[in-house]
């Protein structure tokens, strides 16, 4: 890459400082050019100087060639090109050709036929009642999850923030989860959910309650899936809000008690309003993580989960992987991007206004 | 009418003690100022007295009621803070509103206070600013409002204008003093800026290690500070100190010779003390301003100047080898004094100089007390001329 750079720099100075020397070695465009004009020999002699005077009008596309080869644009080219088109190809040009598929019909083996495109998937998609079941799910999933990460997370931020003893760790404990594998903490919560000896039911046999199916029941299967995720990902959240509450200046809790706040209000109206940032940023990324809950279900029950957990995600990966319906597979997968799209936009939109894109 | 007492008060950390047995009495309406280095207890005091930390010993008195154990909103104070405190996320009049709307005040009282409080420091037309578009002066303005409009009986201020620039700073402290004689409230005011102690307060309070070292009006702790401490951290450039001891004939150091009765002051031949004098207090033999009563002249070299426009500081020393230091203050063998600016004093000179013995202090030097803030010249007058001399350092 240095190299490169090097080589261009030299060359745009080359360009700049000498226009009438002969610059052709090392440059593939004129190097061509004088291979065209073989026979002239006052051409292969000094490309430069010999064509100013002969033909005006090459001198001048040399000139603007020249201009646009020292452009910022195009010197700063070989730090965004590479990464923009592997984004644009790999990205979002497979967003557009699975965009493309979603409109066929596309199914089992053989060719993507591009002759019949039309919005069928779509249509057969709201007469679908699975899909949406699917629907409902994953917006439950999605909004109690965030929420529940949310508070849990912020809790034992603010105790955390209490100057405790082994407060660090507390945190290493806490975090400890969202290190681990989903697949580790799938088979981890299966034990723990288990109808027979698992230690949920344990626990509430000791109260006299159960034992529940909570990997069974359609009711329960949600619930014992979003308390799962939350285990794994409230230590992420209690981090984001730690960083921010260390940001908080102390005198801030003096001046609320001093005003004669109690604890419960200084943090509800002193404290936790200047969380906002906070909030927003981990909701980000709770919720993205919550539309593509995947694997987490599929290292349970595979393609297909319990009725009552089964979130567009997993219908997506099913419908195109075990019913080879490649194309209405696609399509709930233009959705689900849909709804994550609708749901970052706000906020990338909110960053770019504060300058922060 | 709220005084505040503070009686016996000790904090102790666990291998600190922060504030050892202070005892404090501040009168209503008083503006009092409490004075120290940087982590000599001033602002734990503040906080005791606030109510955000509890001593570990001793009782917190205001207006007559023991509050050592309530919490802050129960003691009639209000409280402005060095890095200001506003809440960020509200509005100037959100801000200044805050204790009442907690207190559940109806809303047109809230809209009066607020409006008063804002006018008293001349915020009119910005309550719907927020704090992160307002200057820091500003925002200084608002945290004075926001702790008058609860009209506290006690206000507190710990270092309230440190974070300001300083032309903002005197600015902002005579404003301070306006504001304390319209609201005829007690003030506390915590800073570690002698200037600002010395321009504002009906006392100083000087605090160091832990305990009251002097409480006394500004003028007093200048003139007649209680110890070395006091007279060090008192006045900028600070006082000029040398140890030495008592002799039959009166004081005598290396340098400095000056001769006194020592029975005048119950003082006995042999003692260590330390003479203290400020560097006005000091006057070339040459200048046209003269003391009032001095004592015999003493040899010294001009070292560096320092020529602040209305006054020169000089940096004199006694041994013309000595090499001149700057880095930490007036060292021993040397003496800062202030100067005319229109003296005609260069760098390394001999000159001769005699101090004020209306304004020459005596120090204990073991204890650190003050013995005497005057030294009065020997009965047998005609004889100092001879008595007084100037060692070479050696």
């Amino acid at each position: 890459m240095k190299r490169i750079i090097h080589a261009l720099r030299t060359r745009a100075r080359n360009a700049r400082s000498d226009g009438d020397r002969d610059v052709g070695v090392d440059r593939p465009a004129s190097a061509a050019e004088a291979l065209k004009d073989e026979g002239d020999t006052d051409a292969i002699r000094s490309d430069g100087g010999v064509a100013a005077e002969t033909d005006p009008t090459g001198e001048y596309e040399r000139r603007r060639l020249q201009r646009w080869r020292d452009s910022d644009f195009v010197q700063s080219a070989p730090f965004w090109l590479p990464p923009f088109l592997l984004m644009g190809f790999f990205v979002y040009a497979a967003i557009g050709w699975n965009f493309l598929i979603s409109l066929t019909e596309y199914s089992g083996f053989g060719d993507v036929d591009y002759s019949t495109i039309g919005l069928h998937n779509y249509v057969e998609l709201v007469g679908d009642a699975g899909f949406w079941a699917a629907t409902r799910n994953t917006l439950v999933l999605l909004v109690a999850f965030t929420l529940a990460c949310l508070v849990l997370g912020l809790s034992l931020a603010i105790l955390l923030d209490r100057k405790i003893r082994f407060e660090r760790t507390f945190r290493t404990i806490y975090l400890l989860p969202f290190a681990l594998s989903f697949i580790v903490t799938a088979q981890f919560w299966m034990w723990m959910y288990n109808f027979d000896f698992g230690i949920v039911n344990g626990l509430f046999g000791l109260v006299g309650l159960g034992p529940y199916s909570w990997l069974g029941s359609p009711r329960l299967v949600l619930g014992s899936v979003i308390f799962a995720l939350m285990w794994q990902f409230s230590g992420y959240t209690m981090v984001v809000y730690l960083a921010a509450l260390r940001a908080i200046p102390g005198d801030q809790y003096e001046a609320a008690r001093v005003d004669g706040a109690n604890t419960l209000k200084l943090y509800w109206r002193v404290i936790i309003p200047q969380l906002k940032p906070a909030t927003v940023s981990a909701s980000v990324v709770l919720v993205l993580f919550a539309l593509k809950a995947f694997d987490f279900l599929y290292a349970i029950w595979g393609f297909r989960p319990r009725r009552g957990a089964d979130i567009l995600a997993t219908k997506m990966v099913r419908e195109a992987f075990q019913r080879q319906e490649w194309a209405y597979g696609a399509s709930i997968a233009i959705v689900l991007f849909i709804i994550s799209l609708a749901i970052i936009a706000p906020y990338l939109y909110q960053q770019y206004t504060q300058g922060n894109l | 009418m709220a005084d505040v007492t503070l009686e016996n008060i000790t904090k102790r950390y666990e291998d600190v003690t922060a504030v050892d047995d202070m005892n404090l009495d501040i009168k209503h309406g008083e503006f009092v100022t409490f004075v120290g280095p940087s982590g000599c207890g001033k602002s734990t005091t503040m906080e005791t007295i606030a109510g955000l930390t509890t001593p570990t010993e001793g009782k917190v008195i205001i207006g007559g009621r023991d509050v050592t154990n309530l919490p802050p909103k129960d003691r009639g104070i209000s409280m402005v803070f060095q890095n200001i405190a506003l809440f960020p996320h509200m509005d100037v009049y959100e801000n200044i509103s805050f204790g009442l709307r907690l207190r559940k005040y109806d809303k047109d009282e809230i809209d009066r206070r607020v409006e008063k409080a804002a006018e008293v420091v001349q915020l009119g037309g910005m309550m719907d600013r927020m704090p992160d578009e307002m200057s820091g002066g500003q925002r200084q303005r608002v945290a004075i409002a926001r702790a008058i409009v609860r009209n506290p009986d006690v206000f507190l201020m710990d270092e309230p204008l440190a974070n300001l620039d300083a032309k903002l700073r005197v600015h902002m402290r005579t404003e301070l003093q306006r504001l304390h004689k319209e609201l005829d409230t007690t003030i506390i005011y915590v800073t570690h800026d002698q200037a600002e102690a010395m321009t504002m307060s009906d006392r100083i309070a000087v605090i160091n290690a832990g305990e009251l070292q002097q409480i006394d009006p500004p003028l007093t702790c200048y003139n007649e500070p209680k110890n070395l401490f006091v007279a060090g951290f008192i006045g900028s450039p600070s006082m000029n100190f040398v140890e030495g001891r008592i002799t039959d004939n009166g004081f005598e150091s290396d340098d400095v010779n000056i001769p006194f009765e020592p029975a005048a002051y119950n003082l006995s031949t042999g003692a260590d003390v330390t003479l203290g004098v400020r560097p006005e207090d000091v006057y070339l033999s040459r200048n046209s301003r003269e003391a009032a009563d001095p004592t015999p002249p003493l040899t010294a070299y001009s070292d560096v100047l320092e020529p602040m426009g209305n006054e020169i500081f000089a940096y004199l020393k006694f041994d013309e080898e000595a090499e001149s230091d700057m880095e930490e203050g007036v060292m021993p063998g040397q003496l800062l004094i202030s100067v005319d600016p229109d003296t005609d004093i260069a760098e390394d000179q001999e000159v001769e100089v005699v101090l004020d013995r209306a304004k020459t202090h005596l120090f204990d030097t073991t204890t650190g007390n003050a013995i005497t803030h005057q030294i009065a010249p020997v009965d047998t007058a005609g004889a100092s001329g001879a008595d007084a001399e100037v060692g070479s350092g050696d």
